[in-house]
């Protein structure tokens, strides 16, 4: 065979490799680490204690929330909306995008109207959320859920309508029906940026939910927090958020884990949104 | 010869075809006047300067798209709706990036509903074809151009279409992959009996591989001439004119091509 070619990605890692690894999580944590430090040394200091708190007081609030229970009926509500909202919303932007995306008639006639209401800025809406469904947890899921099916919509559907007619031509002749064009052709060219969609849904969903249980709500991480800033307890607000921080967290990193294994067919460079871990 | 070796596989039957111009004037004739046909078994070469609706002519018999005037006869049945009998090899390679190697080349196979063990040992038995064992489950960022093209044709030839469609195979590839690809083609053609409708710029391989070449005037494009390459085989792709009679049938297109090539100078 005269067409050879070098495969980079199959090279096995060089010790250089191996350390770096380590190198890297200890550059990825230095800014983190410094601006705690900062923040304890700031705290009493520059800034009034009061209005700042600093990191070991949340660190022990944090501690003392676990350890006495008293956050996990708030952790368990808003983690019911969180999740909801997420699914449903990427549920139904993935199927109206898809529907949309594939069919070019209607979406002459939807488009136009889709984004208008996607133009509508949704926290607006949240005090009639409330009164259409109610102060339980559906018009936090609904509010948020809606955040989360537009920015899903919109990537799938951009993602449906780039495909290249000449693929489809290709497929056509080599037999594909129309369904074997959605499996085949059509939903696998969307895949990455459904991931793209549901990877910036991510901190649209603790948005929504958040500002939903600001509005108003019996219970709720939102509830905790505007309650701590309410009664001067910054600590009790800076420990909501962080727990809110480590949800958004780790759902990156499933949302990485997802692509890396529904992806692995692109070159990494060409990945929308490509993390480096 | 006898009846059934000179039965038309493939013809073209008084072909025109006009697009709608951008602007809404008038619209653009690409094709005014072509007929030609591919008997069974011979490899036919449609040559043209570019922009002539010689890739036109390929979508047709492959029915994605319906010729203004004209009819495009494959088996003796119109072409009216997209034709799943024969193969076709685009210009890209266009595999599917989320398939691998081996997945590509299955899959006609899978859109006809073959099982998977049965499907994979044709696609095994297509890659051995075209040499690629080895590389089934890179993923097509993974391969070389001329990799691709080669798994390309073997999604082709995976399910033994009679008659294939090539839509300037070998245009993207360098000068020295694109010689052996020629010659590969040759060797798999000549076990396979299957009718070839072959589109390329290139004279050389035109002559090479044909045993016909049509060559087409500029836009709008009629049939010029039909010229018989009644060169033996195998052919010396590496060593065109080391073949014996090469030099006088290239001459024979050229000199119908270049005029072409004049007027569309002093134009």
């Amino acid at each position: 065979m005269s067409d050879q070619m070098t495969l980079t990605s199959l090279r096995s890692p060089s010790p250089k490799q191996i350390c770096a690894p380590v190198c890297r999580a200890f550059l990825l944590a230095a800014p983190g680490v410094t601006l705690l430090c900062f923040w304890q040394f700031a705290s009493g200091r520059l800034i009034r204690e009061t209005y700042v708190s600093k990191p070991t007081e949340i660190a022990w609030r944090l501690i003392d929330l676990f350890y006495t229970g008293e956050i996990w009926p708030s952790l368990r509500v808003t983690g019911e909306e969180l999740v909801l909202s997420y699914v449903i919303g990427v549920l139904l932007g993935l199927l109206l995008g898809y529907a949309l995306g594939r069919s070019p008639r209607a979406a002459s006639i939807f488009e136009p109207y889709v984004m208008a209401f996607y133009g509508i800025p949704k926290i607006a809406l949240a005090p009639l959320f409330v009164i259409w469904f109610g102060i339980g947890i559906w018009s936090k899921v609904m509010l948020a859920g809606t955040m989360v099916f537009f920015l899903v919509f919109y990537n799938v559907f951009a993602g449906v309508r780039s495909v290249d007619r000449d693929v489809v031509n290709l497929a056509l002749v080599l037999g594909a029906n129309e369904r074997q064009l959605g499996r085949q052709i059509y939903l696998p060219a969307a895949a990455p940026f459904l991931l793209l969609g549901m990877r910036m849904a991510i901190p649209y969903t603790v948005i929504g939910v958040i500002v939903g249980e600001f509005t108003s709500s019996t219970a709720g991480l939102g509830l905790f927090i505007n309650y701590a800033s309410s009664t001067y307890d910054p600590a009790g607000v800076f420990a909501g958020i962080f727990i809110l921080l480590a949800f958004v967290m780790g759902m990156n990193a499933l949302a990485n884990r997802l692509e890396r294994k529904l992806l692995k067919w692109q070159p990494t460079s060409q990945r929308i949104a490509s993390e480096p871990n | 010869m006898t009846e059934a070796a000179s039965a038309s596989v493939l013809r073209f039957s008084a072909i025109q075809q006009s697009f709608a111009s951008p602007t809404g004037d008038a619209p653009n004739v690409v094709i005014s006047d072509v007929g030609f046909e591919v008997k069974r078994g011979k490899f036919v070469s449609v040559i043209g300067p570019s922009g002539c609706g010689k890739s036109t002519l390929i979508q047709m018999a492959a029915g994605l798209l319906k010729p203004s005037v004209g009819m495009v006869f494959h088996h003796d049945r119109e072409v009216t709706s997209v034709n799943r009998t024969i193969g076709f090899v685009p210009q890209q390679a266009q595999l599917l990036p989320w398939k691998t190697m081996i997945e590509n080349i299955e899959f006609p196979l899978l859109l006809r509903g073959m099982a998977l063990s049965e499907r994979r040992a044709k696609a095994m038995e297509a890659i051995k074809r075209v040499d690629l064992a080895g590389f089934e489950s890179h993923y097509p960022y993974q391969l070389s151009g001329g990799m691709q093209k080669r798994a390309s044709i073997a999604r082709m030839l995976v399910y033994k279409p009679d008659t294939i469609l090539m839509d300037e195979p070998f245009g993207a590839l360098d000068a020295q992959t694109r010689m052996v690809m020629q010659h590969d083609l040759q060797t798999m053609l000549a076990t396979e009996g299957a009718s070839v409708l072959f589109v390329t710029h290139d004279i050389t391989e035109a002559v090479l591989l044909s045993d016909s070449v049509v060559v087409l005037s500029r836009r709008p494009a009629r049939v010029i001439a039909e010229i018989p390459i009644d060169l033996p085989r195998p052919r010396d792709m590496f060593e065109p004119y080391g073949t014996p009679g090469f030099a006088e049938a290239y001459d024979r297109v050229w000199s119908v091509f270049r005029s072409e090539l004049n007027i569309r100078r002093a134009a």
